[in-house]
């Protein structure tokens, strides 16, 4: 992958570090301190859990591309035919 | 140190001692307890899915045409702890004086209060059409429809809460800039 596409990838995690962060915090941090840890339900849920929010930054950061790409088209087709 | 590290540590001493206060309110409460934000849910869930939600003691919020269930653990206490701590490290910047701590701290627990109603009642809302029509995702189970689900929504909740507060410090920071370039454009002019 080229490195305009990692940083196409990157900046939005780096973006929503601080709800990701507060999300794992909650969800999965304090579960564990409070001993939830070794529990097998616990840890196919923390796995969900993990998986989920770096997926739909991926598929939002998708969606944004697209849309954006779309309407560079939209605007360039408008102005050709003007 | 200084007194502006000190007001910072002690705010985020609060902070720390209100969410573990949440928490342990939550661990001990039933759902009677919790009316202050399954009330307000169950009231924007009813406006939004056209139900109405009535009050079994001991229980939550049911709805009897829809055989929905609001109980405490749809309260979503952790969304609003999550909420809170979040508000709490992007306002901390704001955090110069004694008054301001409240401010911040309030406007961060009214905010997250909120976020934590408007939020759930749109997971709940989304979780009863997504139980109201089950074939549509026959490949998932419908308790990993409905956990995918939750996470998608708080956290979505999570980012839009962030970016909504983002921009109005953004502006509120600019506004003041404006306010002072004006102020020092007056004071200098004869």
């Amino acid at each position: 992958m080229s490195g305009v596409r990692w940083v196409t990838i990157a900046r939005p995690f780096r973006r929503v570090a601080l709800p990701l962060a507060s999300y794992y915090a909650v969800t999965l941090a304090l579960p564990l301190a409070n001993g939830a840890g070794p529990s097998g339900a616990f840890m196919e849920h923390a796995l969900v859990v993990l998986v989920v929010p770096p997926i739909a930054i991926i598929l939002g950061c998708a969606v944004h591309t697209i849309a954006h790409a779309l309407a560079r088209l939209w605007s360039m087709t408008s102005c050709a035919v003007r | 140190m200084n007194r502006r590290v000190k007001t910072k540590i002690c705010v985020m001493a609060s902070a720390v001692l209100i969410a573990w206060g949440l928490k342990r309110h939550y661990a001990a409460a039933g759902a009677d307890d919790l009316w202050w934000i399954l009330s307000p849910v169950a009231r924007l869930v009813g406006v939004m899915t056209q139900t109405r939600f009535a009050l079994q003691l001991g229980e939550g919020y049911f709805s009897r045409d829809r055989l929905f269930l609001i109980e405490k653990s749809c309260a979503g206490i952790n969304f609003m702890i999550a909420a809170f701590g979040m508000l709490m490290v992007a306002l901390l910047h704001r955090v110069r004086s004694r008054f301001s701590a409240v401010r911040v701290l309030s406007v961060s627990l009214l905010a997250s209060y909120s976020a934590a109603v408007l939020v759930n009642a749109v997971r709940i809302a989304i979780a009863m059409s997504l139980a109201a029509h089950p074939a549509a995702f026959s490949a998932i189970s419908a308790a990993d429809v409905h956990r995918v689900e939750g996470i998608v929504v708080y956290f979505g909740g999570l980012v839009l809460l962030y970016e909504l507060v983002r921009r109005l410090d953004r502006g509120v920071i600019m506004a003041g800039r404006e306010f002072s370039a004006q102020a020092r454009r007056v004071e200098a002019a004869p």
